[in-house]
């Protein structure tokens, strides 16, 4: 029996990059145990949130994603024994980074997940598709690349239309 | 307030780096000597690498005395350390950039010999060479120092520098920004950022852009994109703020260097001011083999993670 499906006007893209020992392991289980979580999530499998460049994350919001999420081992139970704790202050710093010059960080959420926590993984995933939705699309950073495509001004009507088929 | 800066000291910091430059080139300690020489516009300094004891008369130590020498030992002149021992004139934040780089296994102590400059400040890029030296005139770097008198060199000039109390110049400017908006904090950036048209002198200047290839020049795959335009600075920005977390010795030479002019040093001041409250971590004279994000330990904090 699936539950009543909701209709929405917008549905945000989120990009999941995630270790592949513990958090792939877990949304797997998800999937096996037939937990039903949003679609809206791409999971990028990775071997360790060690091996997760910050510079992923923002190829992922200059691609068009409107929200991120990082998920790995808890700590302790890195397969690479040491993966995650660097990660963890590397996104620490990268946070303030992206905090400074300016993107709400309501859209990125960074996670422990282990093999054994599908349903913690249902509510990572389902809470930051929701908090997502709520805030709208991630413009900043489209903007941007539409720029890098559009020099001049779109003054005419038919470059008008053009840009907004884009 | 304008207040002016005490720089007497100069002119007998100069005498005795002279002095003993002389006597390290003559006696074979050094091979060569990386200094500061008068160059041809009134004021002014260049750096220059002597290698015969009849030029140590050249060196000088002025406020115009601005560039960070540490660069010429990675990456323009990369094989001088080859040939022996070299020596080198730094002030107090080239010295951190230095330690820095020891630290990253790219020079070795023994193979330098380091003059220490007791440091009153230098000028900032904006002001004509010959200027005085004052609050308004100085590099917004000195503004901010805790290293005017350089630690565990092998020589320094016995004069003590001055150091008058001074607003520092960055502090205010990143509490400013902190208290903007994020949006707002956006479009300051995002103007700021427009300006670039990728010189990479920025990178050039940098003595820990020292890579053989630069991530943001790859092209399989291609994470920064190559154009100066806005997507493309953008992301050079940010990834060259994040590359140099933790590394960057706060000497303001990417800044300096700018031809557009973006207050770069600012990103990179942010991270070390976070890095310092974060994991209480700061460029100094020693010299670490492991910096701040590669290392860890298992208390850290964790607050933002789910
Ligand atoms: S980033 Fe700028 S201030 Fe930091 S070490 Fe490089 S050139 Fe100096
Ligand atoms: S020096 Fe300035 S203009 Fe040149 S690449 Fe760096 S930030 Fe851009």
């Amino acid at each position: 029996m699936h539950p009543e499906k909701q209709k929405h006007t917008f549905e945000p893209k989120i990009i999941a990059f995630v270790c592949t020992w513990c958090t792939y392991a877990g949304a797997d289980l998800a999937g096996t145990s037939r937990m039903q979580y949003p679609p809206n999530v791409r999971v990028l499998k990775f071997p360790c949130t060690g091996r997760i460049d910050p510079v992923f994350i923002l190829k992922a919001f200059q691609q068009g994603a409107d929200g991120v999420l990082v998920s790995g081992c808890h700590p302790g139970d890195c397969h690479y024994i040491a993966g995650n704790f660097h990660a963890r202050r590397r996104f620490a710093v990268f946070r303030k980074l992206l905090e400074f010059v300016g993107v709400d960080l309501n859209r990125l959420q960074f996670s422990w997940v282990s093999a054994a926590e599908g349903g913690k993984w249902v509510e990572v995933v389902t809470d930051l598709t929701e908090k997502v939705r709520a805030m709208g699309p991630m413009t900043e950073f489209r903007e941007l690349a539409l720029e890098e495509q559009w020099s001049g001004a779109i003054n005419t009507p038919e470059l008008e239309e053009a840009y907004n088929q884009i | 307030m304008t207040k002016s800066i005490d720089t007497s000291i100069y002119a007998a910091v100069s005498e005795a780096i002279r002095a003993e430059a002389q006597r390290i080139l003559s006696d074979g300690t050094v091979t060569a000597i990386v200094g500061y020489a008068a160059a041809r516009r009134k004021g002014s300094a260049q750096p220059i690498v002597i290698s015969s004891a009849d030029d140590a008369a050249k060196l000088i130590f002025t406020p115009a005395c601005v560039n960070n020498l540490a660069v010429y030992l990675t990456k323009a002149k990369k094989e001088i350390p080859k040939k022996g021992k070299v020596g080198i004139v730094v002030k107090g934040c080239d010295l951190k950039a230095l330690s820095g780089l020891m630290g990253e296994s790219q020079l070795k102590r023994e193979d330098l010999y380091l003059i220490g400059v007791p440091c009153a400040g230098v000028l900032a890029s904006t002001v004509q060479p010959a200027t005085e030296l004052t609050s308004d005139s100085i590099a917004p770097k000195c503004t901010e120092c805790d290293a005017q008198l350089p630690g565990g060199c092998d020589f320094v000039p016995p004069q003590a520098p001055l150091t008058p109390g001074q607003t520092r110049k960055y502090a205010a400017e990143i509490a400013r920004l902190e208290a903007l908006t994020p949006a707002e904090r956006w479009a300051y950036w995002k103007e700021q950022f427009s300006k670039c048209i990728k010189c990479y002198a920025c990178r050039q200047v940098c003595p820990f852009c020292f890579c053989e290839q630069c991530l943001c020049d790859r092209n399989k795959p291609q994470m920064v994109d190559t154009t100066p335009r806005p997507a493309g600075n953008t992301a050079w920005h940010i990834v060259r703020a994040m590359h140099l977390a933790g590394r960057c010795a706060g000497c303001a030479e990417c800044e300096r260097v700018c031809p557009m002019d973006i207050p770069l040093n600012l990103l990179n001041r942010k991270m070390a001011k976070e890095l310092k409250e974060l994991y209480d971590y700061e460029a100094g004279f020693e010299v670490n083999d492991k910096g701040p994000l590669n290392s860890y330990t298992e208390k850290d904090d964790q607050s933002f993670i789910k």
